[in-house]
């Protein structure tokens, strides 16, 4: 199998704090990976540091046996959008969204490369079809939709960009339980071959038994591959 | 209300919008005040000036002093002022924002800064041009055209229809175009937009080039009203900032609202006879105070909570 993502010796954090403790963390083409711990514990760390977007970090990051890693002395988020377009994509928590956009100029952002912008209502059809409640929103402003459209419109607008690596950060959080289902099925429902998908998550249960691996986090250190995990 | 109050209040509307606009955009989208916005508008008139020099006589020897003329000598000047509104915007990027743009506290940085291009550049323009006013060739003619029964100065009208044209033009391009969506999703919310994989750093030129394009339109077109001199930006500077600060920080229709509001308000009270223009500044001022009082985020403003965890 091809390795899609490989970590060696990450540590981050922000100003004096130490988040994650020389992490060793790789991700095979085809796998969808949970990364489950409690909050606090550094999986939003460990998921901005790919994107080059925390305060600081060192350790090396192979995307496709490229490094984006590495310690840097420039500002947080200059190199992620270059990131972006080598084939990452992160939904971050809390969404990131353009409250002044609709929905379509929203999704229109993923597809802001020279490439994808041709092609962009294909792509956007191909995200409603995952998220249908989106067809029917595609001119509403984004500030005004309901915490779950938000979601589907933040995952939609990374599905949109030609990534081979999905970040998704707690795709359940604030959400209600069915439509954070909702959400999770579609996300699974995803095609995997030739690419891979990290999701976050707090709660276990929602990925038990649709995950190829899950490993746990805990005081920003990976504890081990759960592997397969089957709760019932 | 007399229609040439009226008429008065749109053309000062039209040219304080442009340089409110310019502000609103750039502190949404760059997170930058920008100071040197006077400096940008007197810098333009002088460069429109020294290209009048030079097209003038060019002008005339290739098209006599007819209508052509005339027309070819306005296109020169709109672009002239374009252009260099356009080069010093790119000066204000090189100078103010790509060497400090990652440093904490970069909207207060970036306003020292932009305050000191703005002191140097009225020196400089002072040290190579002296004090003298200089008038800028006439570009929309002096007569008057007559609307609906009304006559309109040309001057004015030209001013009116232009500024309204390039507004048009702008907020369509910020809107359908994909350099347009860069910068509205830049304004709305930076870490998505660089998550979209939109780089901020090289996304912020086209924005200083657009807002300084258009505070060198304004400044040509407030030229045909008054002279070119070095301090000529301060004013507008100042009302185009207040302005922006009436309308919201980051929206266009409260700044297009306020330069509107601001427009008629400067274009009654000097006409009201026991008032005139030394209450001017002083009703604007007031005017701007009791709406920031009763409504802090201005008029339009929606976008502050997703600006403010970019400098936090």
């Amino acid at each position: 199998m091809h390795e899609i993502l490989k970590i060696e010796g990450l540590s981050a954090g922000y100003g004096p704090l130490r988040v994650l403790h020389e992490i060793d963390f790789s991700v095979q083409e085809g796998e969808r990976i949970g990364l489950v711990g409690l909050n606090g514990h550094g999986k939003s760390t460990l998921m901005r540091s790919v994107m080059s977007l925390v305060g600081w970090q060192n350790g090396s990051i192979r995307f496709k046996g490229q490094e984006i890693g590495g310690a840097r002395s420039t500002g947080a988020g200059r190199r992620t959008h270059a990131i972006v377009q080598l084939g990452v994509a992160l939904t971050p928590q809390g969404d990131a969204i353009f409250p002044g956009m609709t929905v379509a100029q929203h999704l229109d952002c993923g597809a802001h490369s020279k490439l994808a912008w041709r092609q962009r209502a294909q792509r956007r059809d191909a995200v409603m079809d995952i998220f249908p409640p989106l067809r029917k929103l595609e001119s509403a402003l984004v500030g005004t939709l309901s915490g779950g459209e938000r979601r589907m419109v933040s995952v939609g607008r990374a599905l949109m960009t030609e990534a081979s690596l999905y970040l998704i950060d707690e795709p359940s959080l604030g959400l209600a339980p069915k439509i954070s289902k909702a959400v999770l099925e579609a996300l699974f429902a995803l095609p995997k071959a030739g690419k891979a998908m990290v999701i976050a998550e707090q709660n276990v249960a929602l990925l038990a038994g649709r995950v190829d691996r899950m490993v746990g986090m805990h005081a920003g250190r990976l504890r081990g591959d759960v592997g397969h995990v089957a709760l019932s | 209300m007399s229609t040439v109050t009226l008429i008065h209040g749109l053309n000062l509307a039209a040219i304080y919008g442009l340089m409110a606009i310019g502000i609103s955009i750039l502190w949404s989208s760059v997170g930058m005040i920008n100071m040197a916005h006077g400096a940008t508008f007197a810098a333009s008139g002088y460069a429109a000036w020294q290209v009048s020099l030079i097209a003038q006589p060019l002008i005339a020897a290739w098209l006599g002093t007819g209508l052509d003329a005339s027309i070819a000598m306005g296109a020169t000047m709109i672009a002239s002022g374009l252009g260099a509104g356009a080069i010093f915007g790119g000066l204000i990027f090189l100078l103010a924002y790509l060497p400090i743009h990652e440093k904490a506290n970069f909207a207060v940085r970036s306003l020292i800064v932009t305050l000191a291009i703005n002191l140097a550049t009225v020196q400089l323009l002072l040290y190579f041009f002296g004090p003298r006013q200089r008038a800028l060739p006439k570009i929309f003619g002096l007569g008057r055209t007559e609307i609906l029964g009304i006559p309109i100065r040309n001057d004015q009208l030209g001013t009116i229809v232009a500024t309204a044209l390039l507004m048009l033009v702008v907020v369509i391009w910020l809107k359908r175009s994909r350099k347009g969506l860069e910068i509205t999703a830049m304004m709305q919310n930076p870490e998505g937009a660089v998550l979209s994989g939109i780089s901020v750093r090289w996304t912020a030129l086209p924005v200083t080039m657009l807002t300084g394009a258009l505070a060198g339109l304004a400044a040509i077109l407030l030229s045909q009203t008054v002279f070119v001199s070095p301090t000529a930006g301060a004013l507008p500077l100042i009302k185009g900032l207040t302005i922006a600060l009436l309308g919201g920080l980051g929206s266009i229709p409260g700044a297009i609202m306020g330069a509107i509001l601001i427009g008629f308000l400067e274009a009654i009270v000097g006409s009201i006879s026991f008032l005139g223009q030394r209450y001017v500044l002083f009703s604007q001022f007031l005017f701007i105070i009791t709406v920031l009082i009763i409504r802090p985020r201005g008029l339009g403003g929606l976008l502050d909570q997703t600006r403010e965890s970019r400098n936090a």
